[in-house]
């Protein structure tokens, strides 16, 4: 098979490259070993939410006109201020047209709550985490209900109001909470049920239910004008239902990010995912790329797991196989490498300088830091300095950039994979 | 003014490890009122940083005959009063090629002499019985080692005592004893989660704080010179042997492989350790290297399983004079009556010594201690059975029993607790969730181990259940057990937030020194879950007390 380009990696930046490219008309394949980091993500895309010294950005936009100068290596500083909004912005388009509607704060961040109930700054959130009446009935401090599902493992709602409550934005807040049960149920005692968040999506799901959720709902909020669930409401009937929820029970119904399955990150991977293909995008899933024919300067194909001594070739690649979560990159005991090419990496050669002395450091740990080298235009050097000019490398492989501690991981998936598409169809 | 709390009893006992915890029970089974005063969690010093080696002796009987008889009898009583807290593998001692061959007769001689079963086997009947041996080792013996796990074997002793009428003050720490002329009479302490302050007073004194005694012996006036040695142990993430693999040869670093529940250990190294380092104590990078290249002479297959964890202990031997190395000292039992050698009256040590022979040292203990209190009464620890090991319970009948409960919860709650599985399951279901699916911990286990274990925090928690102690190292249940605190009212909204934090940060010290391959995979994702999601290093905690 021959495509005019190959990504490897089917998670947020790899598809979101691939997306751009198939709409410009370029036959495109995506190769996936597995899940899409999405699935463990908040669902909501940060920009930049963090400065080195742990301070609050307001403004990213403004923050990294700036930063960009100063951090050349940062792989925002490979696409340009004005090209990572041409990419965000292109981003929510393509999202809108598969129904997930991304709200942003005009220019600015906006805070969502976390499961422990931290507000971390973001820039694009899901209707049901952000928009403008979650935000106008916020301004009026209206009573909260942080509603749970009865025999969901992952939400505890005391440990997040504690936190809350000290955040000066809701010291003054009244937050009640309450339970809801699965309709058909039957004696609690004898069912415990163990739901995980995509169980409790399921039964949101499903139309039958509706009307005994919304009424329960409206009985456990009382008189609060928001309720606050753990992000389960749903994947496949999300947008509907949850319209559905809120005209009956006449309540704002706002969305936690919960611990995975992460059911707001599933929304976006299915949305991409169909988006994709509707744009005629062959997507390979469960299979994983072992190696390449690398000849003069240029990567002519490679070879996959389950493709055996068939090779794939292409125009150009594209590799997106993420940090060391996702096998993108792979330590051992005394270094660090990128597992199908043998490509350079950034790193440390002393592991005890990979990780910080405390779990929960100041300065984030180092090893996050670490990933594929690549030159301005995205093209990495093979291990004896060979540069690869038609391969790019995007998202968390890349190097020089702590997406934790800056709160820039969505960001830089979709700025990159977008940049990458960009270099290729201007070089076609 | 506030009238300081004072608690009265007859005997205390400073020290919630094996040998404290075996005291306690000890006493209070020959109806002695005790209290015992633990700075941390049981189990949580030494008593909980070996291999859990259930020794057969063999390791001993060539240099330490002493040593090896008393195994071997304490191995023959654990095996019917700890059944619950013991798996009965058997052992091997196996020659390798670079071995010295003449060790393996050596031992079989010994074991006559300690009265260790020895048996020698063939090679091939040694590689039938663990088939992930090396293949290339020249000889094999078979021996009675086992498992043992410090944590049950504590909580037992301890869940025993308090049952009994005892009182168990766990992260309560002593700052000195108290003295009336020449005699201890009592000790100064302090809850170090209220921060309360308040004394026991009591006619003997017990010091069973193992290698943390030499302070408090200062503290009474007692010089005692503790000689601390660390060993230090790689766990491996899977359970990639079924009976204990031993070198043989003279004792040295890295020459045992020890199973134990879902999981297997590489130990272990001895380095001399200054005294005022032993709660600084780390594994250092040279140690992780031999003990992984010697535990995969044993068993090839170490070289392709994650690295789990690496952690170490401190040994509590006591000096008897002049430097020597920390294998040669003897393990043997220490016990001292300071009003003969010091002429401090009430006051009593009881160190060295080891896990298998903490039964033996504690009816030492308690027999000076009724003898100073002018009690006669007999010692009952070598026949009465400990809580959960009374009757030994059949997994079958026991996963019919709960019918409509997993039968891998029924197992492992039963592997975990035996008898008292009846305490924690039920059969109308309840509480059967599970919280920790790496170990099978269940809603039910957790509420009890709060309720009847004194479980103060998660890292207390896991000691009871295990939880955080599989391959995810509480990547999801750590979560769930803090609100499980806060639902079962064991802690407030903000403790239960704290001890997440703390929970992760104990975890994370075992982790970073063996940080590469799928141990850092796994530290990514739960960084990423409790950082970047949860936002747990930006929550600000309150002064102590703020929200009580």
């Amino acid at each position: 098979m021959r495509y005019d380009c190959v990504i490897i990696g089917g998670g947020l930046s790899g598809i979101t490259c691939g997306i751009r490219l198939a709409e410009k008309g370029a036959s495109c394949a995506v190769i996936s070993t597995g899940m899409s980091a999405l699935h463990f993500s908040s669902g909501s895309i940060d920009l930049f939410g963090h400065e080195g010294e742990g301070k609050t950005v307001f403004r990213p936009f403004e923050f990294l006109d700036d930063f960009i100068g100063s951090n050349p290596l940062h792989p925002y500083a490979r696409c340009g201020s004005s090209q990572i909004r041409e990419a965000l912005f292109y981003f929510r388009d393509q999202l809108g047209r598969e129904d997930i509607d991304l709200y942003n704060n005009d220019d600015a961040n906006h805070f969502h709550v976390t499961t422990l109930g931290t507000l971390k700054p973001t820039f694009f959130s899901q209707r049901s985490v952000f928009n403008e009446k979650i935000r106008q009935a916020f301004e009026k401090k209206s009573k909260i209900a942080a509603l749970n599902f009865e025999g969901y493992r992952d939400f505890y709602p005391e440990l997040a109001v504690i936190n809350l409550k000290r955040n000066i934005l809701f010291r003054n807040i009244e937050i009640i909470s309450g339970k809801i049960l699965y309709p058909d149920y039957g004696d609690p005692r004898r069912n415990p049920f163990e739901y995980r968040s995509i169980d409790i999506a399921r039964i949101f799901d499903t139309e039958r239910y509706l009307e005994d959720l919304a009424a329960q709902i409206r009985a456990a909020a009382g008189d609060a004008a928001f309720a606050a669930m753990p992000a389960f409401l749903g994947i496949t009937n999300f947008k509907r239902h949850h319209q559905l929820l809120q005209q009956l029970t006449g309540l704002l119904i706002y969305e936690i990010p919960t611990l995975p399955p992460s059911i707001l990150g599933m929304r976006i991977d299915n949305a991409l995912k169909s988006r994709f293909a509707a744009l005629g995008g062959v997507y390979i899933a469960g299979d994983t790329v072992k190696s390449g024919t690398i000849s003069g300067g240029r990567l002519e194909s490679v070879y996959t797991e389950n493709g055996g001594a068939s090779a794939l070739g292409a125009g150009n690649f594209v590799l997106a196989s993420g940090s060391f979560f996702s096998g993108g990159l792979v330590s051992e005991f005394s270094r660090v490498r990128e597992p199908v090419f043998g490509l350079r990496v950034h790193s440390d050669a002393e592991r005890s300088r990979w990780y910080a002395p405390e779990f929960f450091p100041r300065d984030g740990h180092p090893f996050l830091e670490y990933g594929v080298e690549t030159d301005e235009r995205l093209n990495p050097l093979t291990d004896d300095g060979q540069r690869i000019a038609n391969l790019y490398c995007i998202g968390a492989l890349l190097p020089h950039y702590n997406p934790i501690r800056e709160g820039s991981g969505g960001g830089v998936a979709v700025s990159t994979g977008y940049r990458a598409a960009e270099l290729i169809l201007a070089g076609n | 003014m506030r009238l300081m709390k004072r608690i009265e009893t007859e005997a205390i006992v400073i020290g919630g490890g094996a040998t404290g915890a075996g005291t306690l029970r000890d006493l209070t089974l020959r109806g002695v009122r005790a209290v015992l005063i633990e700075k941390s969690d049981m189990a949580s010093g030494t008593t909980g940083r070996n291999h859990g080696l259930l020794h057969s002796g063999a390791r001993y009987a060539v240099n330490d005959l002493e040593s090896a008889r008393e195994c071997i009898r304490e191995n023959k009583i654990l095996k019917k009063i700890a059944r619950h807290c013991i798996e009965d593998t058997g052992g091997l001692f196996v020659t390798l090629p670079e071995d010295d061959p003449s060790y393996h007769g050596k031992l079989i001689e010994h074991c006559k002499y300690a009265g260790i079963r020895c048996e020698e086997i063939s090679v091939q009947e040694a590689l039938r019985i663990e088939p992930n041996l090396n293949p290339n080792i020249l000889a094999a013996l078979r021996v009675p080692d086992g498992t043992i796990d410090p944590f049950r074997l504590t909580s037992a002793n301890v869940l025993d005592a308090q049952e009994r009428g005892a009182i168990v003050l766990t992260h309560t720490g002593v700052s000195g004893v108290i003295r009336e002329g020449d005699r201890a009479t009592g000790v100064n302490c302090r809850d170090r989660r209220t921060g309360e302050e308040f004394e026991v007073f009591g006619g003997i004194i017990v010091n069973a704080s193992g290698v943390w005694g030499q302070e408090l012996c200062a503290s009474a006036g007692i010089a005692l010179r503790m000689f601390p040695s660390k060993g230090s142990m790689v766990i491996i993430d899977y359970r990639i042997n079924n009976v204990v693999v031993n070198r043989c040869r003279v004792p040295s670093d890295g020459d045992i492989v020890v199973p134990g529940d879902t999981v297997s250990l590489i130990g272990t190294t001895s380095k001399k350790v200054d005294y005022d380092k032993i709660d600084e104590i780390t594994v250092d990078q040279d140690e992780i290297a031999t003990l992984l290249e010697s535990g995969e002479k044993l068993i090839p297959n170490v070289s392709r399983t994650r690295v789990l964890r690496a952690y170490c202990g401190v040994r509590p031997l006591i000096a008897v004079s002049g430097e020597m190395d920390g294998r040669e000292i003897s393990r043997g039992i220490v016990l001292i009556d300071h009003e003969k050698r010091d002429s401090v009256g009430g006051f009593i040590t009881i160190a060295g010594g080891k896990l298998m022979t903490y039964r033996l040292m504690a009816e030492m203990a308690a027999d000076l201690a009724c003898a100073k209190l002018n009690l006669k009464k007999r010692c009952r620890t070598r026949t009465t059975a400990l809580p959960g090991s009374e009757r030994k319970l059949d997994q079958a009948k026991s996963v019919k029993f709960f019918t409509g409960i997993p039968n891998s919860v029924v197992g492992s709650t039963l592997y975990r607790h035996g008898q008292r599985i009846r305490n924690i399951l039920h059969r109308d279901k309840r509480n059967y969730g599970l919280i920790c699916e790496c170990e099978m911990v269940t809603e039910g286990e957790i509420e009890y181990a709060l309720k009847k274990l004194n479980a103060k925090d998660i890292v207390d928690l896991r000691r009871r259940t295990r939880i955080g102690m599989g391959p995810c190292q509480g990547q999801l249940c750590a979560y769930r057990a803090a609100g499980l605190f806060v639902k079962y009212d064991s802690a407030t909204s903000t403790e239960s937030n704290k001890m997440l934090v703390d929970f992760l940060e104990e975890r994370w010290k075992g982790i970073k020194p063996v940080l590469w391959g799928d141990a850092l995979r796994s530290v990514e994702f739960c960084y990423w879950i409790y950082q970047g999601l949860f936002g747990l290093g930006d929550v600000k905690f309150p002064e102590e007390g703020e929200d009580r």
